[in-house]
C-alpha cells in the first residue's frame, strides 16, 4: 500500500464544546459533553467506545442527520448549525457519504438503482450516471455486479455496495457507522481496505465509529469516547 | 428531483408491489367504469325504456287535441303545424290521427268498423311492430293506397287467425288490400280497429273523419314538461288554437320519473361507495406503505433528498395507482358501453366517451392527490434519525 499522505493543516470540520441531552420520561439524559473534534481532509478516523458512549449520536450530528443541544460546527468556513432543512440536505447529498451497520440497501432493487439515488438527488445527467456509477462500483471490485438484485447479493457484498452508494457522489467526508458490525472478520477488514483506499487520494475523509480495536487500528487517528465524552482534537 | 425520474420510480415502485395495490386498483376501476357506462348510456338507456311504452306507461306521450266546441268552428291540425311541432328540441316524433266508424259488407253481413287513420309516424310514436305481415310505410301513405292494418281482436274476429295478408276488406264503398296485423296495442278498443293510411281516409271520408288528434312522443321524460309547454305556441304561430287542448299524463310521468330517480340514485350511490371505499384503500395502503419504508425514507433523506422529494414521491405512487385505476376502468367501461349498445341498439357520441375518460382522469387525480397526501406528507416529515433506526 502506498504511504498515507500528510494531511493539510487546515480541517474539514470543527466541532467545539457540542453536547446534547435527551428528554425522556426519567429526566434528561446528557449523550454527549463538550465534545471537540476536527478532521482533517484525507484522514481517517476512528470513534471508539462501548455501546451507550453516544458515537452514533455524534455520528447523525456530524451528517446533519440530528441538531446538538449546543456547540459549535464548522465545515471549512461554514457554520453548518445555521443551514435551514434544505440547505442541510443539500450539504447532505453534495458533500457526505453515509455507511450504515444494517448494510441497509434498497430492498428489491438493483446495485446499479441504489447507486443512482445520490446522483438523481444531486440531479446528476442521466448520461452521466453510468460511468460514475460503475467508477464508485469498481473501486469496491463490484463492477459485475451492476445489475444484481441487492436482495440476492451476500452480507459482505451489501455493505461493498453501501460503501460504492456513499462514494457515488464523490463526498469530501464518508461517515460509517459500525460498518463492519455485522460482518465477518474477513469482510471487516475488506471494507477497511476500501476506506484505506479512499483516503488516500486524499480529498475524502473517513469518520469509522466501531467499538472494534482491530477497526480502530486501521485508522490514522483514534478518537476513544466514553459516556459521552471526546477529547478529538489532533495532537 | 427531475419530473421523469420521478415518474419512473414511481411506476417502477407500484409495479414491483403490484400484488399489494391490484385490490384498490380493481375497485376504482370498477366504479370508474361504471360512472362511464351510466354516463355515456345513461341517455340511450331512457329512450330505449322509452320505446317500451308498456314499461312506462306512455308517459312521454302528448296528446293534442282540437276539442269540438259549440262556439267554434270545426278545426283541424295543418300540415305544417305538424312539422313546426315536430323540429320542437326533445320531440321524438309526432304522429296525426284521425277517427271515424263506418260500415261494410262482410260475409254478406253489414259491420261497422272503428277506422283509425294514421301517418307512417303513428307506429314509431306508439312503438308498435307488426305482428304478420306489414305496417305501411311513407311512401304508401303518401301515394294514398288502400291498405289496411287490423288490431290483432279485428283479425281474430273475422277471420279466426293472425295471417291475413293478402286479404281485403270493404270499407264504406271501398275495398282495401289487408298487408298486415299489428301487435302490442294494449287499448283494447284499438285492437279491434282497422287502420288507414291518413291521406286514403282523408280522401274517402272527407268531413266524416275527425283529424283533430295530433300525438307527440318525447325524446325522454325529461323532456316532457318543456315540449308540452312549446306545443300551444307553436300551434298558434301557424293556425288558430283556441280549441287546442294538450294533455299529458303527469301523474304517471311523474310515478315514472320518481322510480328512475331512485334507480338511478342507487346506482350512482353503488358506485360513489365502491370510489369512495378505493379513495380509502389508496390511503390505508399509502400509511402501510410509508410504515413498512420506513428505513427506506430515512436512507434516502441521508443520500440528500429533500423532504419534497420524499413527498413528490409518495404522491407520485398514489396517483399512479389512481391513475392505473382510472385507466382500467376507462377500458372497462369501454366494454360495458360496446355491450351495452349492442343490447339495446343505440350508440351514444363518441365524444360523450371522451368527455368520460377526460373527466375520469381528472377524478382520478384528485383521488390520488386527496387520498395520497397525508400519507406523503407523514414520509416526507419523517425525522431521519427514528427512520434509519426503525426496525
Amino acid at each position: 500500500m502506498e504511504p498515507k499522505p500528510e494531511p493539510s493543516p487546515s480541517p474539514l470540520i470543527r466541532v467545539a464544546d457540542m453536547t446534547k441531552i435527551y428528554h425522556n420520561g426519567a429526566g434528561p439524559i446528557e449523550v454527549l459533553r463538550q465534545v471537540d473534534l476536527e478532521i482533517y481532509p484525507g484522514e481517517m478516523v476512528a470513534v471508539m467506545g462501548p455501546s451507550g458512549s453516544g458515537k452514533s449520536t455524534l455520528l447523525y450530528i456530524l451528517g446533519l442527520l440530528q441538531a446538538p443541544t449546543s456547540g459549535s460546527y464548522f465545515w471549512e468556513d461554514t457554520d453548518v448549525l445555521t443551514l435551514d432543512r434544505s440547505q442541510q440536505a443539500e450539504f447532505r447529498r453534495r458533500r457526505l457519504g453515509f455507511v450504515f451497520q444494517a448494510c441497509d440497501l434498497l430492498e428489491n432493487s438493483t446495485v446499479y438503482e441504489n447507486l443512482e439515488f445520490p446522483l438523481i438527488y444531486e440531479g446528476v445527467d442521466k448520461k452521466e450516471r453510468p460511468p460514475r456509477i460503475r467508477e464508485a462500483l469498481e473501486r469496491v471490485n463490484l463492477g459485475h455486479r451492476l445489475y444484481h438484485s441487492s436482495n440476492l447479493l451476500s452480507g459482505g457484498e451489501r455493505q461493498r455496495v453501501a460503501v460504492a452508494r456513499a462514494l457515488v457522489n464523490r463526498p469530501q467526508l464518508i461517515l460509517a457507522d459500525e460498518p463492519t458490525g455485522q460482518l465477518d472478520r474477513r469482510h471487516g477488514h475488506l471494507i477497511m481496505e476500501h476506506f484505506e483506499e479512499i483516503i488516500a487520494g486524499g480529498d475524502t475523509s473517513v469518520v469509522v465509529v466501531t467499538h472494534d480495536p482491530e477497526i480502530a487500528a486501521r485508522c490514522t487517528r483514534v478518537c476513544p469516547m466514553e459516556d459521552g465524552v471526546l477529547r478529538g482534537l489532533r495532537q | 428531483m427531475r419530473l421523469d425520474d420521478l415518474v419512473r420510480i414511481s411506476l417502477r415502485q407500484v409495479i414491483r408491489h403490484r400484488r399489494r395495490y391490484i385490490g384498490v386498483v380493481l375497485a376504482i376501476a370498477v366504479g370508474v367504469a361504471g360512472f362511464i357506462s351510466i354516463i355515456t348510456m345513461g341517455q340511450d338507456v331512457k329512450r330505449n325504456f322509452n320505446e317500451d311504452l308498456a314499461f312506462i306507461g306512455g308517459v312521454t306521450i302528448i296528446r293534442n287535441v282540437l276539442e269540438l266546441r259549440p262556439q267554434l268552428p270545426l278545426n283541424r291540425f295543418h300540415p305544417d303545424t305538424v312539422q313546426a311541432i315536430q323540429r320542437i328540441p326533445g320531440v321524438y316524433v309526432a304522429s296525426l290521427v284521425g277517427l271515424t266508424r263506418t260500415k261494410g259488407e262482410w260475409q254478406g253481413q253489414v259491420e261497422e268498423y272503428s277506422v283509425v287513420a294514421v301517418d307512417d309516424n303513428f307506429w314509431k310514436m306508439r312503438g308498435l311492430q307488426a305482428l304478420t305481415g306489414a305496417l305501411f310505410d311513407k311512401k304508401q301513405v303518401e301515394e294514398r293506397q288502400r291498405l289496411a292494418v287490423l288490431g290483432t281482436r279485428l283479425a281474430q274476429s273475422l277471420f279466426g287467425t293472425d295471417k291475413v295478408e293478402g286479404r281485403t276488406l270493404e270499407l264504406g264503398r271501398d275495398i282495401y288490400k289487408i298487408i298486415g296485423v299489428v301487435g302490442g296495442l294494449r287499448d283494447i278498443n284499438l285492437d279491434k280497429s282497422v287502420f288507414v293510411p291518413l291521406t286514403t281516409a282523408m280522401d274517402r271520408f272527407g268531413r266524416q273523419l275527425a283529424v283533430d288528434r295530433l300525438y307527440v312522443r318525447c325524446l325522454t321524460w325529461d323532456d316532457v314538461p318543456s315540449v308540452a309547454a312549446a306545443i300551444p305556441g307553436v300551434v298558434q304561430a301557424h293556425q288558430s288554437a283556441q280549441n287546442l287542448l294538450v294533455e299529458v299524463s303527469w301523474e304517471n310521468l311523474e310515478h315514472v320519473k320518481r322510480v328512475a330517480f331512485w334507480v338511478e340514485f342507487f346506482i350512482y350511490l353503488a358506485f360513489a361507495a365502491t370510489l369512495i371505499l378505493g379513495g380509502m384503500g389508496i390511503w390505508n395502503i399509502m400509511m402501510a406503505a410509508v410504515r413498512t419504508r420506513t428505513r427506506e425514507i430515512g436512507l434516502k433523506k441521508a443520500m440528500g433528498a429533500e423532504d419534497r422529494d420524499i413527498l413528490a414521491q409518495f404522491l407520485t405512487e398514489a396517483l399512479c395507482l389512481s391513475c392505473a385505476a382510472a385507466l382500467v376502468g376507462v377500458a372497462l367501461g369501454r366494454v360495458l358501453v360496446e355491450l351495452l349498445s349492442i343490447w339495446i341498439g343505440m350508440r351514444p357520441p363518441e365524444e360523450l366517451f371522451f368527455t368520460c375518460l377526460a373527466f375520469s382522469l381528472i377524478f382520478a387525480v384528485l383521488l390520488g392527490v386527496g387520498a395520497g397526501l397525508y400519507p406523503s406528507l407523514q414520509a416526507a416529515r419523517m425525522e431521519v434519525v427514528s427512520a434509519t433506526r426503525y426496525e
